[in-house]
């Protein structure tokens, strides 16, 4: 890819995630990437192994990421879908396929430094083959205003004896008001581990999060782990759904919650169905603030309430799952 | 005196009853000073006083520190004075590292790594090896607790709590810890240390020892040990073991008018 002229506003707000954003820049790393200003593709470059192909639309791009049989390439595959404007209407349509014995990871980011009233929605499709490690990590930053409405939708088919990680995290900025929908169908010996972070910090966000996983197949296993927080008067929802419905499968939801200041509100709503007798779905939510004694012991170390309690913010939301 | 407490009573949470009574003593600064006592005496209660925790107010009486009466600053106030307390049994936070958790009480930011090394090396962390660590479940309770107080002499105080920094730790670890506070204290730093075992204390140079929420004496440490198991009524244990033939002997005369005092034949 030649060097192109992209804003790098779009991409600074990695920075705040530890992602060095200039592994999303032509001549940095060895990963392939597609770049998106509002609905023009900035730039697109191909590794061995991975088709990355876009179509500017209207409002967006429709975007293929194709992982051709048996890549397994190291360097993640980056997708930034930007707006560097206040307003506007931005459509994506994701449809990426991962063929039979591939290991691939994704980083996407969504970025709209300056949104005031701007609007993005995502349908996006995942078709994972068989015995394949796919990680798709998405950042999300919707500036310091006002945020955006935003609303992606996924689903995400996950083949036999394959893993898939999701990571979708909105911690950073002002996040506005914000729809996100996954839906994950898990095939025989398949793994899903499903991570969502989102953090309202003002009467401004409010965050609903519907985190589906269906094991559809035998010995299928899943966790979604849920975290959450909302201060000042920002308002999260969050859903965990796991249905069992194969043999001998089992999933796990987690939903975990702070709420902190007036006018907050945080709600976690576990649902777990079990249509086959051999299945096992199991559920934990947890709601409030942080036990007094974690804050004693960071302001005897001289931080102020509301600094020990950002430093517990940041440190669940950075939390490393462990599987 | 680095910190005075004048006859300060603390009550229970609801004011029903009196943990801490009317207790008055001092430490002097650059001294390790352990508050001895056995269970329920109210020592630890004391500490979170001294640290200002919310649950543990000052009914009457004060808390002086470097002359200034601190006794209705919060934690904050103090910790910036320079008070920190390091906890018995401190929290694992998942997501901080350990250089992170150091940092946070860190009075100046420049040479930050520098810093973090030299408390690592100081509580016996190889920095290598601990400095990108989580606080998390993978850290043994001694290594908590080593974390613990390298976050508590990063900060530089001038008085550092340790509270019951001996409970858990098996022997060969308590060598090690009270070698550190040996070093915490050539760093010039004042320690106050809450325990209620004799051995651990020996490395103080005063004690005072607390019954059933009363002051009973303030001295130099071995005194106050003495008084201790007179209290207790462990003659045996205090001829036999505690002062037998060490540098700190006391002969059995002054043992037996000690015992006596405390009504023990």
């Amino acid at each position: 890819m030649k060097n192109i002229d992209y804003p790098t506003e779009i991409l600074q707000s990695l920075e705040d995630y530890k992602i060095d954003f200039r592994e999303f820049l032509p001549g940095h790393g060895k990963g392939a990437k597609l770049l998106l200003n509002f609905n023009k593709i900035s730039g697109i470059e191909q590794v061995d192994g991975i088709i990355l192909k876009g179509r500017e639309i209207p409002n967006g791009i429709i975007a293929d990421v194709l992982i051709k049989k048996g890549t397994k390439v190291e360097e993640p595959v980056h997708l930034c879908f930007g707006i560097n404007k206040e307003t506007g209407i931005q459509e994506i349509f994701p449809r990426i396929i991962a063929e039979d014995n591939t290991n691939v990871k994704i980083q996407a980011h969504c970025s709209f430094p300056n949104a005031d009233g701007l609007t993005h929605k995502m349908f996006g499709h995942f078709y994972i083959g068989k015995n394949c490690e796919v990680t798709y990590s998405e950042t999300h930053y919707h500036g310091e205003n006002s945020g955006a409405l935003v609303a992606p939708v996924s689903y995400i088919y996950v083949g036999e004896n394959s893993v898939f990680e999701n990571n979708f995290n909105l911690t950073k900025g002002t996040p506005g008001k914000v729809k996100i929908l996954i839906d994950i169908y898990a095939l025989d010996n398949s793994v899903v581990r499903s991570n969502v972070k989102a953090y309202g910090k003002n009467s401004k966000d409010s965050i609903r999060i519907r985190d589906s996983v269906f094991l559809e197949g035998e010995n299928a296993r899943s966790v979604i782990k849920l975290k959450a927080a909302a201060k000042d008067g920002g308002e999260v929802l969050m859903y965990g759904i796991t249905e069992g419905n194969a043999p001998h499968c089992n999933g796990h939801v987690e939903c975990s919650e702070i709420v902190l200041g007036r006018g907050s509100i945080c709600r976690a709503r576990p649902f777990i169905r079990a249509t086959d007798p051999t299945s096992s779905v199991s559920h934990e939510a947890s709601l409030g603030r942080f036990p007094q004694k974690w804050l004693d012991e960071l302001m005897a170390k001289g931080l102020s309430e509301e600094e020990a309690t950002n430093i517990l913010i940041e440190a669940m939301l950075q939390e490393e799952e462990k599987f | 005196m680095l910190l005075e407490l004048k006859e300060v009573t603390i009550p229970t949470l609801d004011q029903k009853c009196v943990i801490i009574n009317e207790v008055s003593f001092g430490i002097k600064e650059g001294s390790i000073h352990a508050i001895i006592g056995p269970n329920g005496s109210g020592k630890s209660t004391l500490a979170y006083a001294i640290m200002g925790l919310g649950n543990y107010k000052v009914l009457h009486g004060k808390i002086l520190f470097d002359g200034f009466d601190i006794t209705n600053l919060s934690i904050t106030e103090r910790a910036k004075l320079g008070i920190t307390l390091a906890w018995q049994e401190p929290a694992r936070i998942d997501g901080l590292s350990v250089y992170r958790y150091i940092t946070l009480g860190l009075k100046d930011t420049t040479k930050m790594r520098e810093k973090v090394v030299e408390a690592l090396n100081i509580v016996n962390l190889e920095p290598e090896k601990y400095i990108n660590r989580k606080i998390d479940e993978s850290l043994s309770g001694g290594e908590r607790k080593r974390v613990e107080l390298a976050a508590a002499i990063a900060m530089e105080p001038r008085l550092i709590i340790l509270d019951e920094p001996d409970s858990g730790l098996d022997f060969i670890v308590l060598e090690d810890f009270m070698n550190i506070f040996e070093k915490i204290k050539r760093l010039n730093m004042t320690i106050l240390l809450i325990t209620h075992r004799e051995d651990i204390g020996m490395v103080a140079d005063y004690g005072t020892l607390l019954w059933r929420g009363d002051h009973i004496i303030t001295d130099v440490f071995p005194k106050v040990m003495l008084r201790y198991c007179a209290k207790a009524g462990l003659k045996e244990f205090c001829k036999r073991t505690l002062f037998k033939d060490g540098a700190i002997c006391f002969d059995d005369e002054y043992i037996d008018r000690i015992f006596r005092e405390e009504g023990v034949s």
